[in-house]
C-alpha cells in the first residue's frame, strides 16, 4: 500500500519535527493533541521551524505555505482513518502510550502500520494491547528531525517482516532517511549510548574536573561532535534524558544507568533546556543559545 | 503523423499533440500534483473549451492515461482512436557525454538514462518514470528522447572542461554541459531561416532569458560555449539563481553562517538572483515596473542583470573572433523591450544599432530590432522546444521504419 497520509499523534518536540520533516518530503500529514491549545501550540512551533529555514534560505516563502497546507490538525482520532501510517509520539509513558495504541488500532485497517517513536519503551508492550500486534513497529527519530537522516526501526517480538520491509522501504525512499534495524531493547542503541556519554559527562562535572563549558569544547572539537553533552542533553530536554535513564536503569539493573544526582536535582528546579530557556546553558525563545 | 510530446516532471507532466503533416498543435495541457488525492488535468484542445478535471492519480502510469483518455475522449478529445498516436517525444535535461543528438528508445538509451541520475537527480528520474508510463499506456508506439544537454555537446574541450583536478572529470564526469540546448538549436536555425543565409556562415549568439537563462556562441552553425555548466545554475544572473560566484564564496558562507549543504544549495538556486537583490520578486516585469517606479534596488536587480548578459555577449563575440547575429529568446528575452534594450545599447562598438520602434513592437513571429545599416543584426525568435521534439520524434520514427 502506497503511503500519503501519515498520521502523528502527539506534536511535542518530536511530534512537531516529524509532523515538519513528512510535510516537507510532500505527504499530507495529520496531527492530532489532546486540546485545541496544545494543538495550536504544536502547529505554531512548526511555523517557527519553518521561518528558520527560511532564515537560513532552506526554504522559500511559498515553499512554507506548501508545506503547512499538507498539515491537518485535529483532536478527533477519527480522522486517522484515512491513514497509511500512524506514528505515535507523546510523552514516554507506558500506560499512556497504550491506551493511544488500544484507540487508533480500533480505527484503523489492519494493513495501516502503527509506528512508535519510543526510546525506551517495549514495543512488544505497546503491542500487546492490539489486535494486530504484527503491524506495529517503532521508529525513532533523533533530533532535530529534519537534519538528522537516521531512523532506528524497531522490530517487537511479533513485528511482521511485511511491516518491517514496509517501514524500511518508507524510511529509505520516501523520506530519504537511513533506516538501522533494531531488536526491541531498552534505549535499543542510540539512546542506550548517547545517555551513558551524557550521564557519564555529568559524573565529571560532579568530580570538579571541568566546567560544562569546557566538556562540551573537548568533547565537540575533540571529537566532532555537533554538540557537546550537555548542550545536547540540553537540546533533548533533561526530563527525557532523566526518563530514559531512569527506564534503563530499571530494565536492565546496572549501575552505570543510575541518573547523575545533578540531573535529577535540576529537572525538580524546572531547569529542562533549550525548551524551558535554561539547562546547563541558558537559551532564547527561539532556542538559540545566549 | 500525429506525434505527441510529454515534458514528465517528478509530480507534473506537460503534453502537447502534434500532426506533422502540417506541424500544427492538436491540443495541450498539463497533469499536476501527481501522487496526490487531488491531482489537475488541464486539457486544452485547440478549437474546443478547456477542460478541468480533478481525481486522484498517484504515478505516472495513471498520469498518462488520463492524457490518452482526454485525447481520445468523444466530447473534448483530439483524436478518435489512441492508435492514432504514432509516436511519442520526451524532454530529458540531462544527456550527460553520451547523446549528442535525439535517439529513439532502447533497452540501452534508458539504462544510460539510470546512469545519468546522479548528474540530474530532480529531473532525469521523472523523465524515465515519463517513459515507462508511455510504455505501459502505449506498449507498441515508438518513443524518442530529446536531450537539453545535446546541443552543446559540440562543444571543445577548452569550453567544456574546468580548470580542477582532472581526475574529478574522469572519477566523476565533472565538465560543463550546458542547457537550453533544444532551444539555442531551435532559436538559430529559425534565424538563420530568417536571415535567408546558412546557419554554418554565422557567428551568432543566442540568449535563451526566461526563469533560467544561458547564452550560447554558435560558431559554424554548432554550439561553441555557453554559460550553464555541469547544472544550470552557472553563467547569468537569473530570476533566483546567482549565476557565476566565487566558487570560494561557498565554503566560506557555511562557516560563517553555519549552513548545510542543501541551505547553501536552496540559497543560490531560490534565494540569489533578482529576487535577492531588488527583494522584490524574481520576474522581470515586476522588477523592471518598480524600477520605472523609483525603486532603487529594483533599479540595481536590473542593471546587474542587463550586465551580466553584456559581459557574455562581449566574451563571445571575442571567443568567436566577432559576431554577426544575436538572439534573443524565451519569455523575458521575447518579450522584456526595456532589458533588450539596456543590452544592446551598452555593446555598440561591436556593430549594433538598436532600433527603438522596431525594439518595441509586440509580435509574436521573428523578427530584426536593429536598423537596416546596422552590422550586427539582433533578432527575436520564438522559441519553441515542443515543436523541435515532436520533429525530432517524427524524422527518427520516419527513419526507423524505412530502413
Amino acid at each position: 500500500m502506497h503511503i500519503k497520509t501519515v498520521g502523528v499523534v502527539g506534536v511535542g518536540t518530536m511530534g512537531q519535527g516529524i509532523a515538519e520533516m513528512l510535510a516537507s518530503k510532500g505527504l499530507d500529514v495529520i496531527i492530532i493533541e489532546r486540546s485545541d491549545e496544545r494543538l495550536a501550540y504544536g502547529k505554531q512551533m512548526i511555523e517557527v521551524s519553518l521561518d528558520k529555514q527560511i532564515e537560513k534560505w532552506a526554504l522559500t516563502k511559498s515553499e512554507k505555505k506548501l508545506i503547512m497546507n499538507r498539515i491537518e490538525p485535529t483532536t478527533s482520532y477519527e480522522k486517522l482513518a484515512g491513514c497509511e501510517l500512524v506514528i505515535e509520539t507523546i510523552t514516554e509513558d507506558l500506560e499512556l502510550k497504550k491506551a493511544v495504541f488500544e484507540e487508533i488500532d480500533n480505527i484503523c485497517g489492519p494493513e495501516v502500520i502503527l509506528a512508535s517513536n519510543t526510546s525506551t519503551l517495549s514495543l512488544t508492550e505497546l503491542a500487546s494491547v492490539t489486535k494486530h500486534p504484527e503491524r506495529v513497529i517503532g521508529m525513532h527519530f533523533i533530533y532535530p528531525v529534519f537534519k538528522i537522516d537516521l531512523v532506528e526501526i524497531v522490530r517487537g517480538l511479533k513485528t511482521s517482516e511485511e511491516t518491517f520491509v514496509r517501514t524500511k522501504h518508507f524510511v529509505e525512499e520516501i523520506i530519504n532517511k537511513k533506516g538501522v534495524m533494531v531488536f526491541e531493547s531498552p534505549g535499543f542503541v542510540t539512546t542506550r549510548l548517547i545517555c551513558l556519554f551524557i550521564n557519564e559527562a555529568l559524573h565529571v562535572l560532579e568530580e570538579g574536573v571541568a566546567s560544562a563549558e569546557d566538556i562540551d569544547n573537548a568533547m565537540r572539537i575533540g571529537y566532532s561532535f555537533q554538540h557537546g553533552p550537555f548542550e545536547m542533553c540540553d537540546r533533548f530536554g533533561l526530563d527525557s534524558v532523566l526518563a530514559a535513564l531512569d527506564r534503563m536503569f530499571r530494565e536492565y539493573g546496572e549501575l552505570k544507568y543510575r541518573p547523575s544526582i545533578v540531573l535529577k536535582k535540576m529537572v525538580r528546579a524546572g531547569h529542562l533546556g533549550a525548551k524551558s530557556g535554561v539547562g546547563f546553558f541558558k537559551y532564547d525563545k527561539d532556542g538559540d543559545r545566549i | 503523423m500525429k506525434v505527441l510530446v510529454i515534458n514528465a516532471g517528478s509530480s507534473s507532466l506537460k503534453y502537447q499533440l502534434y500532426d506533422m503533416r502540417d506541424e500544427s498543435v492538436l491540443a495541450s495541457g498539463r497533469v499536476e500534483r501527481i501522487g496526490m488525492d487531488s491531482s489537475i488535468v488541464t486539457h486544452e484542445p485547440v478549437d474546443k473549451p478547456e477542460v478541468r478535471n480533478v481525481s486522484e492519480i498517484l504515478d505516472h502510469v495513471t498520469a498518462v492515461k488520463r492524457v490518452v483518455d482526454m485525447l481520445t475522449h468523444p466530447e473534448y478529445g483530439a483524436i478518435s482512436h489512441l492508435n492514432e498516436i504514432e509516436a511519442v517525444g520526451h524532454r530529458v535535461v540531462h544527456g550527460g557525454e553520451v547523446f549528442s543528438s535525439s535517439v529513439l528508445v532502447t533497452q540501452e538509451v534508458k539504462l544510460e538514462i539510470r546512469r545519468l541520475f546522479d548528474l540530474a537527480p530532480l529531473h532525469n528520474p521523472a523523465h524515465m518514470m515519463g517513459i515507462s508510463a508511455v510504455e505501459s499506456n502505449l506498449p507498441d508506439v515508438p518513443q524518442a528522447v530529446v536531450f537539453d544537454t545535446a546541443f552543446h555537446q559540440t562543444m571543445p574541450n577548452t569550453s567544456y572542461l574546468y580548470p580542477i583536478p582532472t581526475v574529478l572529470y574522469r572519477r566523476h564526469k565533472i565538465r560543463r554541459y550546458g542547457f537550453h540546448g533544444t532551444s539555442h538549436s531551435y532559436v538559430s536555425a529559425q534565424a538563420a531561416e530568417y536571415l535567408k543565409k546558412p546557419l554554418e556562415s554565422i557567428k551568432m549568439i543566442t540568449c535563451h532569458i526566461g526563469n533560467g537563462a544561458s547564452c550560447a556562441a554558435i560558431l559554424n552553425g554548432k554550439s561553441f560555449d555557453t554559460s550553464m555548466g555541469m547544472t544550470p545554475l552557472e553563467g547569468l544572473m537569473m530570476g533566483t539563481r546567482s549565476g557565476d560566484i566565487d566558487p570560494a564564496i561557498v565554503p566560506f558562507v557555511m562557516n560563517k553562517e553555519e549552513l548545510t549543504l542543501n541551505e547553501v544549495n536552496s540559497m543560490l538556486n531560490k534565494h540569489s538572483g533578482m529576487l535577492a537583490i531588488s527583494g522584490i520578486s524574481s520576474d522581470m516585469r515586476e522588477v523592471t515596473e518598480a524600477m520605472l517606479d523609483g525603486d532603487k534596488n529594483a533599479k540595481l536587480a536590473f542593471d546587474m542583470y542587463a550586465y551580466r548578459v553584456k559581459k557574455y555577449i562581449g566574451a563571445y563575440a571575442a571567443a568567436m573572433n566577432g559576431v554577426d547575429t544575436i538572439v534573443f529568446t524565451a519569455g523575458v528575452g521575447e518579450n522584456s523591450v526595456a532589458l533588450r534594450k539596456a543590452i544592446c545599447e551598452g555593446i555598440s562598438f561591436l556593430g549594433i544599432d538598436l532600433d527603438e520602434e522596431r525594439n518595441a513592437e509586440r509580435r509574436k513571429d521573428a523578427r530584426e530590432i536593429t536598423t537596416d545599416s546596422s552590422r550586427v543584426k539582433v533578432l527575436v525568435v520564438p522559441t519553441n522546444e515542443e515543436l523541435l521534439i515532436a520533429r525530432d520524434t517524427y524524422n527518427l520514427v520516419k527513419q526507423a521504419k524505412t530502413v
